[in-house]
């Protein structure tokens, strides 16, 4: 990935700049080049360049005096919440303003009556739970990232994660935000009553990843927990089996809160690293949860079982909640035990028409042969978002090269299927370059526009999401060197 | 009026309104035509495309959830295709009879108004299931938004913008829903003579509860539905599972709730709210008021109206109301943290209310701005919205 060339009229100014955001937040400006360096990447930490300055506001008027700031003196600004994006969402620039919303972190009010809660938006994502979880409630959206990311960065994503199908992503969730505008104007979208008096414009900020305006306030949908959720683990002699299993179910008008599928080489990597005790001749499994109300969890374990019988599979049931906990451990170390066997490993995150599984895990199986890279799939099955982990090495060389290679031909292949880029950890600037496989030139032209509606100058968080002439090298993965994965405490699936 | 039966057809004739700077209106079954404000292009009536004819099930794969379509199919026709495969739409449209209007109620146009019905509590809004579009926008280019597939993040979410956009950005030629499943056995439970105060208040306590209710309404003394005499008010809790499952929610609703009756006709109860028909012959103007649903009770009292109900556990109430009550009606829903939105009145009403109230100045600037990237011509429903 090239940079675009920093401004050197902007660079100049640096000093002045500075001085400028002080005066705004006086507490809150990082300019020391040894404490910027903390804000040089996000998740994605193949790419790195360190801000020109970061300014971490307290309060919404000083977001909005900052961005007024920023479109007077025409300086890009970033926007970053945690910094766990995988797309490379909060990448700075080397001649842009870092925003840092992390001190912005206050839940506003609990409002159980009408199943709300406000906050700011460096609430991390597993925080707002934690809140309400002594009433029953929870917030649903649970992206593997959320006991580090905020809900600012959730908004700006449209972050997912495993209970997707039945319970939505962050949109679906989302009741209202404060938003402020390039230029720091504040508009309100939605609130606690439903839907939009005009354009739903909130639909549109979220997952615009920090290109249209900047969060400083949310609403957002809390969810009483079912009473009952049972754990099973399906597992198959042949991978189109499992493909069939998964549309039997769906078809059968079952929506599992989560239906995670592991191909053998993921089994196989997480019996080594954590043995969760899955069966170790098996070509594919898929881990189940049911929940709901008592009756209904029953009536869809005995609905399952039919169909994993009838799909020749073998079903077991964990029985209690540390059986259900082993059940889960192995799916949700995938990453770590996959990063053992290789130093370097990238995530991909396309997501494809479930019917078209058992074809694109062959193709992949032979892209792997053609490349001579090792590769290992988990899959969302229930909403049909694919995570093809590639390991290889990077100081051997030419493997990056081929690793990005294989990544590209994998979303290519997504595309091909019916499918889409990223199902939920962004465009950013990883897949950047692809977008032209998925959308044509009219559709990026109508993007553009709304892109420049909001921001007619381009300097929020530019270079991300849209393709530009300059850049020419395709991208699309999470890169992971010498098996640490960027946030090592933080499970990735 | 032009017939176009396909989205060629839709972009040579946005081309040539773009030619000739010629606004049209857009109509599919044209029965929602009286919703929004009129339209008009310096006083001369409008050009009509009718897009009707572009219609039919494009592709419906049940194991997938998706169902793709063109705008024009009867909103009929496609329920009754899901239906064959125990699925439906999450917004669960309604046609609006509240307009008397004749024709047939489109895919197109409940998707372009989010006349969204009771069932919108479970699944959400039109927004929540819309996946991807095709369309043409004001710069005569055929586009999409979105995708087919329930899970995706590539790009701006523009079908989020289509639904109840009033067919202001773009003349749809194809769009893609995410179905659910329909469960074979439903069941309505009623609590007869409950004042609004405990009346929402019940709603609130099943809405809370982890039974995932398919419609909660309340329905006021005076409203006239075939429910006997239901006192000060009814409160109606609909369950929709499979029949043992239905079952534990019912003796759990009842639980919460001290009891309930179970209604036999309590689907078509619901319809007929969804469709706003109790006020088919009434001589008011009618409100759509979004609210917090912990307020529901309070801006119904102080409204005092003859003729309203409550849907959506209160976040939705239908008022009936006579021209002069406009000021208070849009004042009340404003305070509560809502918003009130005109959807039946005489043309000048309409003229001067408009749906929604006025915007801050810098929530219609962008507003504004977003229109133009679609359409700078105002080509679209001029001033509807």
């Amino acid at each position: 990935m090239q940079f675009a060339p920093p401004d050197p009229d902007i660079l100049s100014r640096r000093d002045a700049i500075i001085a400028s955001l002080k005066a705004i937040v006086p507490d809150g400006v990082i300019e020391a080049p040894s404490d910027l360096s903390a804000y040089e990447s996000d998740a994605l930490p193949a790419y790195r360049q360190r801000p020109l300055v970061a300014v971490l506001p307290k309060t919404a008027e000083q977001v909005s005096n900052i961005l007024r700031y920023a479109a007077q003196a025409q300086v890009p600004i970033v926007p970053r919440g945690a910094g766990t994006s995988l797309s490379g969402g909060a990448l700075p620039r080397a001649d842009g303003i870092l925003i840092g919303m992390g001190r912005m972190s206050r839940i506003l009010e609990i409002d159980y009556e009408n199943r709300c809660v406000t906050l700011e938006p460096g609430v991390t994502n597993a925080a707002i739970t934690r809140a309400v979880e002594g009433e029953g409630f929870y917030y649903a959206p649970d992206p593997s990232s959320q006991i580090a990311c905020t809900i600012g960065g959730n908004i700006a994503e449209n972050s997912g994660g495993l209970h997707c199908l039945k319970y939505g992503l962050t949109t679906n969730n989302l009741l209202g935000v404060k938003f402020v505008l390039p230029g720091g104007e504040i508009i309100t979208l939605g609130g606690k009553a439903p839907g939009a008096a005009g354009l739903d414009l909130l639909g549109l900020i979220t997952g615009s990843e920090g290109l249209l305006g900047m969060v400083v306030e949310a609403t957002v949908r809390i969810i009483r927990k079912a009473p009952v959720t049972r754990t099973m683990l399906a597992s198959f002699d042949a991978v189109p089996d499992a493909g069939a299993c998964v549309a039997a179910i769906i078809g059968d008008g079952i929506v599992p809160a989560a239906m995670e599928f592991m191909d053998r080489q993921t089994i196989g990597a997480v019996e080594a690293y954590n043995a969760p005790g899955y069966p170790a001749d098996a070509e594919a499994i898929l881990i189940i949860d049911a929940d709901g109300v008592e009756a209904e969890v029953a009536d869809a374990m005995v609905r399952i079982k039919t169909h994993v019988d009838a799909c020749k599979g073998r079903l077991i049931e964990a029985t209690g909640t540390a059986a259900r906990a082993k059940m889960w451990q192995g799916r949700k170390a995938a990453f770590a035990a996959m990063g053992r066997l290789q130093p370097d490993m990238i995530c991909m995150d396309g997501t494809i028409p479930r019917h078209a599984l058992p074809r694109v895990l062959e193709d992949i199986a032979a892209m792997s042969r053609h490349y001579e890279l090792g590769c290992c799939n988990v899959f969302h099955a229930g909403d049909g978002n694919l995570h093809p982990l590639i390991i290889f090495d990077a100081m051997k060389p030419g493997e990056l090269d081929k690793a990005e290679a294989f990544g590209a031909d994998i979303l290519r292949l997504c595309v091909k299927v019916g499918g889409v880029l990223t199902g939920e950890h962004g465009v950013g600037i990883e897949k950047r370059d692809l977008m032209t496989e998925m959308f044509s030139e009219a559709d990026l032209d109508q993007q553009h526009r709304i892109k420049c509606a909001f921001d007619t100058s381009g300097l929020f968080n530019p270079g991300k999401v849209f393709p530009t002439l300059s850049a020419c090298v395709e991208q699309g993965h999470m890169h992971v060197r010498g098996a640490q994965l960027p946030h090592p405490n933080l499970p990735r699936f | 009026m032009t017939r176009v039966s396909s989205e060629t057809e839709i972009r040579d004739f946005v081309r040539a309104a773009r030619e000739s700077r010629n606004p049209f209106e857009i109509v599919g079954g044209g029965t929602r035509r009286s919703a929004g404000r009129p339209m008009a292009n310096e006083g001369k009536k409008l050009p009509v495309l009718d897009v009707s004819g572009v219609s039919g099930i494009v592709e419906y794969q049940p194991e997938e959830l998706i169902v793709t379509a063109r705008p024009g199919t009867p909103l009929a026709e496609l329920k009754a295709a899901l239906a064959a495969r125990n699925q439906c739409l999450g917004f669960d449209p309604v046609d609006w009879t509240l307009f008397g209007a004749p024709g047939k109620a489109t895919l197109g146009g409940a998707v372009s108004a989010d006349a969204s019905g009771p069932g919108r509590l479970r699944h959400g809004p039109a927004r929540d299931s819309l996946l991807g579009f095709r369309a043409v926008n004001g710069f005569g280019e055929a586009f999409r938004g979105g995708a087919k597939v329930v899970k995706n993040v590539t790009g701006f979410d523009l079908p989020k913008l289509m639904c109840g956009a009033f067919g202001t950005l773009a003349v749809l030629s194809e769009v893609t829903f995410r179905v659910y499943p329909r469960p074979l056995h439903r069941t309505t439970l009623m609590l007869r003579d409950r004042n609004p105060e405990k009346g929402f208040a019940a709603l609130r306590a099943v809405w809370k509860s982890a039974l995932e209710p398919s419609g909660l309404a309340y329905i006021p003394a005076g409203a006239k539905f075939p429910l006997g005499d239901i006192g000060l008010g009814a409160v109606l809790v609909r369950f929709e599972a499979a029949e043992l499952p239905l079952q534990e929610k019912i003796v759990a609703a009842k639980n919460l709730l001290g009891g309930g009756e179970e209604l036999e006709q309590g689907d078509t109860i619901f319809t007929t709210i969804g469709e706003g028909a109790l006020f088919n012959s009434a001589d008011l103007d009618v409100w759509r008021l979004s609210l917090p649903p912990s307020e529901a009770a309070r801006v119904a009292d102080a409204l005092g109206s003859p003729l309203w109900l409550g849907d959506w556990a209160g976040a939705l109430l239908w008022i009936g109301a006579k021209a002069d009550d406009a000021p208070l009606i849009r004042a009340l829903a404003a305070e509560a943290g809502g918003h009130a939105m005109l959807l039946r009145a005489p043309a000048a009403r309409r003229a001067e209310l408009g749906v929604f109230p006025p915007q801050p100045r810098a929530l219609a600037t962008v507003t504004a701005a977003v229109k133009a990237a679609f359409d700078p011509l105002g080509l679209f429903n001029p001033g509807r919205l």
